[in-house]
């Protein structure tokens, strides 16, 4: 056979294929819009980071600390060329009230401040309204601030309002900040004012955790080799102390980055789930158009096809309409990344992703032709054997596959799924545990739904009505198909459910599980001449269980004698963080009961006292939270060498601590011996509970007397991250859903493929004497068995799984799953019935005796 | 008027199906020689055997023993690409159910033999094949828009399309009235002694058989009868 010929066969062959067409769109492009949106979201954000990595830093370099510039760090940058500028900010989060002379005076929140000095940013602009540029309208004596604040305080541009207890005019608010990024999460709206500004408040000195940017831009022809040398000199100027964290634009939001990385490899999976079940759905197609086709087959042997040349007519055409399947896919993945803003909210800043993502569309077809071609070989392969003698005798099936055939197969079967799944996961393990664990869900469905129709075939029929016989006798009859539609259906619904009762899990947990007695609110940076009269305030407002500590800020240096910065070396961006932040320590008579020791000195007591806790005499002693201890490789009888401000201490681990961090009270991972500290510089922490209703006016009081005092709202912030959590859900379910879809749709091929059959058997009841709709009844009722036993498989799995998930993985009670459950059953059996309908409406529709004719 | 090489030569073939505990023969040991040129008909009742014997000539069907040669090719020992290509240059077929694409219209059903061999300008001889069977104007009509009788006549002239030296035809009237059945018939006639073809119809219809130059009698998979009918010699040989 000549190429011309193979394709002007495939033309030919294609026309009048209208409704397997449309199957294949459906079936591959729900999987790979699914894919393309997930690979396109993933990869246009990491463009529109890497496309503004200058605006997202506002430099070439910066170095961000929390404590000032080390003297020698401090020279060197003075001594830099004349030609690199130099700019700082420093941020810190902060309590501000509306000024006195307006209509909200004394009303407070918190928000976000930061402070330039010199010119910022250097890359990307502050918008502002008036649309005035920010070094015109920001002076000592002024601020801008993001319209929130406007809103919240009720407060209008050129008003006045209080930081830190000074008064600031408002000059403008801000329309666009360039290194803000939406998803990440924030205390508080932005306020800017200037160094001077703040300078003016004294905040920076009650000893606030302000973390400080030194911000650098090279001259407009500098180079690469300019911004290392830059670096280098900076890094060598900060003696290898990791504090102070030296970064280019290039190496910037790592930590984003590497959250992007990970959702595309998650979210990625479960697109890829989509496909697969999308995959089972062209396997269905294929065989369905082929058992309708075998005559034709016989036909073309008989005229001298040879088996290779009808497989590769055959495998063309899947192809070909796979390759169609997988661009209306792609275009729809497109589609779907333009509305898919509106799911995220303002996860993601507008205009970053841009829906057009070619390298998302490429993977999207790819695997969309990869899967068809596995998925449809085996009955390609079939295809190729169908004996030409069939042309005589009708009754003749294709010959059966070796055993050899049927094990290439399978594990060209087993290697697409891998292979698919490396392709989107990037990571060997992952990609095989996700294999395996989809094997091991599709055959658990399978066998159980498979015992489930054995069951129903073995229920007595004769006394039911014909109503629920009928359906009883089609599901359960052999060879009715219908194991695969639920395996297909109960996966779709598995996933969509399984993350539905996670997230749940999660937000439920934020929302609504804090315990009866925990803190409503913080207070954070109380001095200590402060604190008096901030509990006089607070019991004016009626807190209740109110507790406070002390806080000295320390830095850890070195873990038995050995530097914090070699501990470090090496060691992944979190621990390094772990071990070089700035950490807090605390010293107290008696512990919370909410922690118990677990190793060491008073073993096993809940809330023990500072009497029973630190007992040696001759050396300070330290109580050490248990995943921290873990974290650093610290145990009972390390001595752990900190930075108090300038002044060394060596302090003995003596104890370690299980801490439940769930009942939201006041805990450190640091408790030290009472006497050792007490010296020291330090703040102190409150916590209590403080009615609902009260809590604005505590606000504005302490905002009045004591402006330096931030209070964090436990609700609030539990909510922001609830709601963060809700987006981040919605989103997953949303592709979650494109696996029902794929299900539903094979449901409908399941259906359609056996139409004929269906025709006949619609054509003999009729003839029986049923009308239109009790057939439609009795396949009403099939439909819906099929979705109630792909739904209850489902949900049994789903409900296992998602307390598995919740119990193990995030330490969770699990949530209330009845509600969830029943949308999840109803929604099952309503789509079976609806798409088992919609495809036997050609068979319902037709008068009986064209169907018995055609047989 | 006989040549060197018979068209076909049957030597021995016997066909078994497995069917329960003892496999059932289908075929006896058949020994056959069929001339080119002869118009050869088998008959017998349902069950003796007629469609398997056409099945292993046409090498759609493979004997448990014994020997086939078309043409001098041993279609008993070839391989299903090989066979595939003997039927392609070979062999027309016309069955009792005509047996057309359905997704191809009548033109490109002639169509699909003649561009298999290589046949330069194949739509110039479809037009003209069909024209032949009286349907030139039918072309673009799919199966389903033609009657029986016009289907089994696309049939015939995709039998002849690549000018095969020898046609099998089964039952090729059982499925037509009288009249169109004795149309086909004709039409079949015609062509084939206009192509010289050689001709094998299997039939259980004894008025059709008549039309044959050479009747072969089955019963229960064994030649019962082979006699000549007409003047044309069709000479049996060990």
């Amino acid at each position: 056979m000549t190429f011309g010929l193979l394709l002007r066969q495939i033309v030919r062959d294609l026309r009048g294929q209208g409704a397997r067409l449309v199957f294949f769109l459906v079936c591959l492009g729900t999987g790979v819009g699914a894919v393309v949106a997930v690979a396109g979201f993933s990869r246009g954000l990491e463009n529109g980071i890497r496309d503004r990595a200058r605006q997202l830093l506002a430099a070439d370099a910066a170095i961000s600390s929390l404590r000032k510039l080390t003297p020698t760090l401090e020279n060197t940058v003075a001594g830099l060329p004349k030609d690199v500028e130099v700019a700082r900010t420093f941020e810190l989060v902060t309590m501000i009230t509306a000024g006195s002379s307006t209509a909200a005076a004394g009303e407070a929140m918190l928000v976000e401040l930061k402070a330039l000095e010199g010119r910022y940013p250097f890359y990307g602009t502050i918008t502002l309204a008036p649309e005035r540029p920010l070094t015109e309208l920001l002076t000592k004596d002024t601020a801008v601030v993001a319209p929130e604040v406007l809103s919240r305080l009720g407060l209008r541009v050129g008003e006045d309002l209080a930081i830190g207890g000074e008064r600031f005019r408002i000059a403008a608010t801000i329309a666009a900040e360039p290194d803000r990024i939406g998803g990440t999460f924030t205390l508080g709206p932005r306020i800017f004012v200037t160094k001077e500004g703040l300078d003016r408040t004294s905040l920076e000195s009650f000893g606030s955790r302000v973390v400080r940017k030194t911000l650098f831009k090279l001259p407009p022809a500098g180079t690469r080799e300019d911004l290392e040398r830059l670096v280098a000199t900076l890094k060598a100027a900060s003696n290898g102390v990791l504090e102070y964290r030296i970064e280019t634009y290039a190496e910037s939001q790592a930590n984003l980055r590497d959250g992007i990385a990970r959702v595309d490899k998650y979210l990625g999976l479960v697109a890829l789930l989509s496909l697969l079940v999308g995959g089972v759905g062209i396997a269905q197609t294929v065989r369905a158009w082929l058992a309708g086709r075998l005559d034709s087959l016989a036909v073309l042997a008989c005229l001298g096809f040879r088996p290779r040349e009808v497989l590769a007519l055959f495998l063309s055409e899947t192809l070909l309409l796979a390759l169609a399947g997988s661009l209306a896919g792609a275009a729809f993945g497109t589609a779907v990344l333009g509305v898919l803003p509106l799911f995220l909210g303002d996860l993601v800043p507008a205009g970053w992703v841009s829906a057009w993502q070619p390298a998302g569309v490429l993977r999207g077809v790819l695997l969309g032709l990869a899967l068809a071609a596995v998925f449809s070989l085996p009955t390609l392969l079939a295809a190729g054997r169908v004996p030409p003698a069939r042309v005589l005798r009708r009754d003749t099936e294709p010959l059966p596959l070796s055993r050899l055939s049927i094990s290439v197969v399978l594990t060209l079967l087993f290697a697409g799924v891998f292979g698919t799944a490396l392709v989107q996961a990037r990571s060997a393990l992952l990609a095989l545990q996700f294999t395996l664990a989809l094997l091991a869900v599709a055959l658990l469905l399978a066998g159980v739904a498979a015992l489930l129709l054995n069951g129903l075939a073995r229920i007595p029929r004769e006394r039911l009505s014909y109503r629920l016989r009928h359906p009883l006798a089609a599901l359960a009859h052999p060879g009715s198909g219908t194991l695969g539609s639920i395996v297909a259906l109960g996966i779709g619904v598995l996933v969509v459910l399984t993350l539905a009762l996670v997230e749940r899990s999660l937000s439920s947990q934020l929302r609504s599980d804090l315990p009866k007695d925990a803190p409503t609110l913080f207070l954070i940076d109380v001095q200590p001449d402060q604190w008096a009269g901030a509990e006089k305030e607070l019991r004016a407002a009626g807190a209740t269980r109110i507790d406070s500590v002390p806080v000295v800020m320390a830095r850890l240096k070195a873990l038995d004698g050995q530097p914090v910065e070699k501990l470090a070396e090496g060691a992944k961006e979190n621990k390094q963080w772990t071990l070089t932040r700035e950490q807090r320590l605390t010293y107290v008579d008696k512990l919370a009961d909410d922690n118990e020791i677990v190793a060491g000195q008073a073993l096993g007591a809940h809330g023990a006292t500072a009497k029973t806790l630190f007992v040696k005499p001759d050396v300070a002693e330290l109580s050490l939270e248990r995943d921290f201890a873990k974290d650093l490789g610290a145990k009972v009888g390390s001595v752990l060498t900190f930075d108090v401000q300038g002044v060394p201490l060596d302090l003995t681990v003596t104890s370690i601590r299980a801490v439940n961090w769930k009942t939201f009270g006041i805990n450190f991972f640091f408790v030290v011996e009472p006497g050792v500290l007490e010296d020291a510089p330090q703040t102190r922490l409150a916590a209590a509970r403080v009615p609902p209703e009260r809590e604005d006016a505590l606000r504005s009081a302490l905002a009045r007397s004591f402006p330096n005092v931030t209070l964090v709202p436990v609700r609030e912030v539990l909510e922001k991250i609830a709601a963060l959590l809700g987006r981040l859900g919605g989103a997953v379910r949303f592709l979650g859903g494109f696996t029902v879809l794929a299900g539903v749709v094979i449901l409908a091929g399941a259906v359609g493929a056996t139409s004929s059959r269906r025709g006949r058997e619609v054509a003999l009841l009729k003839t029986i004497g049923l009308s239109r709709a009790s057939v439609s009844g009795i396949f009403a009722a099939e439909y819906a068995l099929v979705g109630l036993v792909a739904a209850g498989i489902a949900i049994v799995s789903a409900v296992t799984l998602s307390h598995a998930i919740a119990v193990e993985v995030f330490d969770l009670p699990p949530a209330g799953t009845a509600g969830p459950v029943l949308v999840a059953a109803l929604s099952t059996v309503f789509v079976a019935v609806a798409a088992g309908l919609l495809a036997s409406l050609g068979a319902l529709r037709r008068r009986p005796i064209e169907a018995l004719r055609s047989e | 008027m006989t040549t060197a090489r018979p068209v076909l030569d049957l030597r021995g073939v016997t066909r078994t199906l497995p069917s329960g505990d003892s496999p059932l023969t289908i075929l006896h040991a058949v020994d056959l020689v069929i001339q080119p040129g002869e118009f050869v008909a088998i008959l017998g009742p349902s069950g003796s055997g007629k469609s398997t014997l056409l099945g292993i000539m046409a090498g759609l069907d493979r004997p448990s023993a014994g020997e086939v040669y078309l043409d001098g090719e041993p279609l008993h020992s070839l391989s299903e690409d090989a066979l595939a290509l003997v039927r392609r240059r070979k062999l027309g077929f016309v069955f009792q159910s005509f047996q057309l694409l359905p997704n191809l219209t009548a033109k490109e059903n002639v169509l699909l033999p003649i561009e298999l061999s290589g046949v330069r300008d194949p739509g110039a001889r479809a037009t003209a094949l069909l024209a032949a069977v009286g349907l030139g104007a039918r072309g673009h009509h799919y199966p389903v828009q033609l009657s029986g009788g016009e289907q089994q006549r696309v049939a015939l002239a995709r039998a002849f399309a690549s000018e095969p030296p020898l046609l099998l035809a089964d039952e090729p009237t059982g499925n037509l009235d009288s009249t169109n059945g004795t149309a086909v018939m004709t039409l079949l006639e015609e062509l084939r002694a206009r192509h010289g073809t050689t001709f094998v119809l299997v039939t259980h219809d004894p008025a059709l058989a008549a039309r044959a130059e050479r009747q072969i009698h089955l019963r229960d998979g064994r030649v019962e009868r082979d006699e000549l009918r007409a003047s044309r010699p069709g000479l049996r040989s060990a």
